[in-house]
């Protein structure tokens, strides 16, 4: 019997109220009642105020039993559709429908109910937990009462927002897929819904559609075999009508691309190759051939822009990641690129890190902003890069507006003509080890930053490392990895801290605060109207800062593991909740160098918390 | 006429259990204290990406019908390079030649290749053709000559000896 055969035997079980079978008293005021699911290992806890329920444990068990009884009949109401308008305007959606909130990519909620006044008396009201070790980056995404998150290897869970009660479940088949061309652990960053179905982009490049409400594949399509150089780790992008992903493979010499699809059918519409081939733009930057195992992976979800029409998406680095191997500046890698939707046509691309030796992937999240600078208004794009500079881009027309350092950042040297040039003395060689900053994993990797229309700030998880990195031998083989440089990451010899928050303005690109971290600071912000900033720390706390001054108002209990994942925020029935997945792992506690040593005790394993209001 | 294919087998540094199986013969490339050492340093050095049993874990299975599969198409010599430059992934090219070596050796062991009474060397590894193909666990239990440079008992920090030190006469 497959898994999925199981799960659907014993879906019917996990729509009865759960069966108790351990409360635990708990010091702080309020008493924890475990609800184990069907299936091993996992299972969710829901957290009931003592305070309030001075009740026998069997009537405990009663109550809870009772309490989850109104949220299960309104979810049998149905399931809110998903459409085009409901999309268009999800900055004010209840929910959390999509990747980074909105097209925009702020990352920002209009929710003031948990504010910098009473943020302190956050709580938690449920959690659920997996049992996989690897690393969780998913953001859990919100319709109406139905939460969807993933985990490692591509498990799909939808559970009630608001008991935590698991609805379905579905596993990824993975018969014969070795995972060999995943570089930097076995994630999944979350769904994209539309209509009634759910969307999940998979390690073996496939995109999945399912039925939101029973978990039934609906269809699948699969964009390129498992293990050959391609994966997909990002979260899909509903637009349109398509679904939209991008593939990763930048270190595995994959010829990556975006590709769009009906969302309804799973057919292909287009598809945007990220190297440029001869004959088209950019196909004269590469030496002969070497585009087709040229890289520039497209391993973050994009932003779109409906006054422009224009889709953005940003590419990765180029393979092998040693520069003097491919002469030329390698279009489009460690690029932004403005698209149109129809077609996957470029409509115009600006690259951060021209002819990379550094692994300067572009892929951070595109976020769509007004700002002024100077004096003047923008309608800008700003992103904080890998190579440790902060861009505010305009995005009608291409031109940078600035670029400020976030960090220490000496490969790319400055900025001539609106465009970056590179320390060529920095290029490492065969026989030349060099140190540069910031190390491969970037000022900032793919952690998504939020940008407050408040405030104008964008809130950035910044790593401080620096690298040495030198030239090494190297071949092409389908199915094992494509570099030719070894390196270390070490400290940035000035800032003894492995990461941080900062908070920049994106009026000037200037830092506006900073909350130093022992640790790396690895996990997603997001800001609210409420005047808060929520992101989580490596030690496994889940903080808010005031958006302003960067004061921390609150902080989690230690939760059971590190945080990589971005926060979300969403309303229900007039209650405003905060959820976050806790589960270490990603690319530092692999590549980190001098950071894996630091970082090597942290807890590992999965586990979702939703907070709320006492 | 057994005895003597066996022998012709074993002088050639091939284990008889793949011509059994009708099978081409599996080459024994490496010694069994090589793969007992190279299991300690796994332990050590790469067990926490791919896992205490080479199972996968954050990277991928370093064992088994998928990892060393037809369709991958690996050679013993695109392992090893690989390994030997770009691995351990938090500081590549660290460890001393003869780690990476013994280190090959187990990998070997785990996917079926039988020990055997010659070394494997740097200069051996990185330029081996042998398909790396997984040929399953009794390749490992039959290989001839495997007692002769079984090591001694395990002691210190490995925890879990060769299998097939254990099972040998």
């Amino acid at each position: 019997m497959t898994m999925f055969a199981r799960l659907l035997r014993n879906a019917s079980a996990w729509h009865v109220p759960c069966r108790i079978v351990a409360c635990d008293g708990l010091p702080v005021g309020y008493r924890t009642c475990r609800a184990r699911q069907q299936y091993s290992g996992e299972y969710s806890t829901m957290k009931v105020n003592q305070t309030k329920h001075r009740l026998s444990r069997l009537w405990l068990g009663v109550s809870l039993a009772v309490a989850l009884a109104p949220a299960t009949a309104a979810l049998a109401a149905g399931y809110p559709q998903v459409t085009n308008a409901r999309l268009a305007a999800a900055q004010n959606d209840n929910g959390w429908l999509m990747f980074r909130r909105d097209y925009a990519g702020r990352s920002y909620a209009p929710f003031k109910q948990i504010n910098t006044a009473n943020v302190n008396t956050l709580h938690e009201v449920w959690s659920y937990q997996s049992h996989l070790k690897q690393g969780y980056e998913s953001t859990p995404i919100v319709n109406g009462q139905y939460m969807f998150i993933t985990t490692p290897k591509d498990h799909l869970i939808a559970l009630n927002a608001v008991t935590g009660k698991v609805l379905w479940k579905y596993v990824k088949p993975m018969k014969g897929v070795g995972f060999k061309t995943v570089c930097c652990d076995v994630v999944n960053r979350g769904v994209a819904l539309y209509g009634d179905n759910v969307y999940m982009a998979t390690l073996d490049n496939y995109v999945v559609a399912l039925n939101a409400m029973t978990g039934k594949v609906v269809w699948q399509r699969e964009l390129k075999p498992a293990d050959v150089g391609y994966a997909m780790t990002l979260a899909p992008m509903i637009l349109k009508g398509m679904v939209i992903v991008g593939e990763s493979g930048g270190e595995y010499g994959a010829r990556d691309f975006i590709q769009a699809l009906d969302a309804k059918t799973g057919a292909l519409l287009w598809r945007r190759w990220t190297t440029a081939a001869p004959g088209h733009l950019g196909g004269n930057t590469w030496p002969k051939g070497m585009y087709k195992h040229g890289g520039g992976s497209a391993w973050l979800t994009g932003t779109y822009d409906a006054s422009t029409n224009t889709l953005f998406w940003g590419v990765g680095n180029p393979s092998p990641w040693l520069a003097k191997l491919r002469p030329g500046l390698n279009l489009f890698t460690d690029s932004l690129l403005a698209l149109d939707p129809s077609t996957g046509k470029i409509k115009w691309y600006y690259q951060y890190t021209p002819h990379d030796s550094w692994d300067y992937d572009g892929v951070n999240t595109p976020v769509l902003t007004s700002l002024s600078y100077h004096g003047k208004e923008y309608k800008a794009i700003v992103h904080a890069d890998r190579n440790g500079w902060f861009y505010a881009i305009n995005r009608v027309n291409g031109k940078l507006i600035y670029a400020e350092p976030f960090t220490r950042a000496t490969s790319v040297e400055g900025f001539k003509d609106g465009l970056p040039y590179t320390n060529n003395a920095l290029r490492p060689t065969m026989t030349k080890q060099i140190f540069t900053c910031p190390s491969f994993l970037g000022g900032k990797n793919w952690w998504p930053i939020s940008v407050d229309p408040q405030t104008h700030m964008a809130y950035v998880p910044t790593m401080h490392t620096c690298m040495t990195m030198k030239g090494a031998p190297t071949f092409y083989h389908a199915g094992l990895p494509y570099l030719g440089e070894s390196f270390e990451v070490v400290h940035d010899p000035a800032d003894h801290s492995w990461g941080a928050l900062q908070a920049i303005n994106v009026d000037t690109g200037r830092q506006a605060w900073n909350h130093d971290s022992a640790l790396p600071w690895d996990a997603g912000a997001m800001s609210t109207a409420g005047g808060l900033v929520f992101s989580g720390s490596a030690r496994g706390h889940l903080y808010a800062f005031d958006a302003q001054t960067g004061k921390i108002l609150w902080r989690s209990p230690k939760l059971s593991s590190g945080i990589i994942a971005p926060p979300s925020t969403f309303m229900v029935n007039g209650k405003q909740y905060v959820a976050i997945l806790a589960g270490w792992g990603g690319g530092t506690p692999i590549w980190g160098g001098k950071m894996v040593p630091v970082v090597k005790s942290i807890p590992r394993g999965g586990h979702l918390y939703v907070f709320a209001l006492r | 006429m057994r005895l003597r294919r066996a022998l012709l087998a074993l002088s050639l540094g091939f284990a008889a259990l793949g011509s059994q199986r009708g099978e081409a013969a599996v080459p024994a490339l490496y010694t069994a204290a090589q793969a007992h050492t190279g299991h300690a340093t796994y332990e050590q050095k790469c067990a926490m990406c791919h896992g205490k049993h080479e199972q996968g874990m954050v990277g991928p299975a370093l064992k088994g019908p998928i990892f060393a599969s037809k369709k991958a198409n690996y050679k013993v010599e695109d392992i090893y390079l690989f390994m030997s430059v770009n691995m351990p992934a938090y500081a590549p090219g660290s460890l001393t030649p003869k780690q990476y070596v013994d280190i090959m050796a187990f990998l070997l062991r785990q996917n079926g290749f039988p020990a055997g009474q010659s070394a494997l060397t740097s200069k051996l590894a990185s330029s081996s053709t042998v398909p790396l193909l997984y040929h399953g666990p009794k390749a490992v239990q039959a290989s001839p000559g495997v007692a002769a440079t079984c090591p001694p008992a395990a002691t210190g920090s490995v925890s879990n000896p060769s299998s097939h030190c254990k099972q040998s006469p």
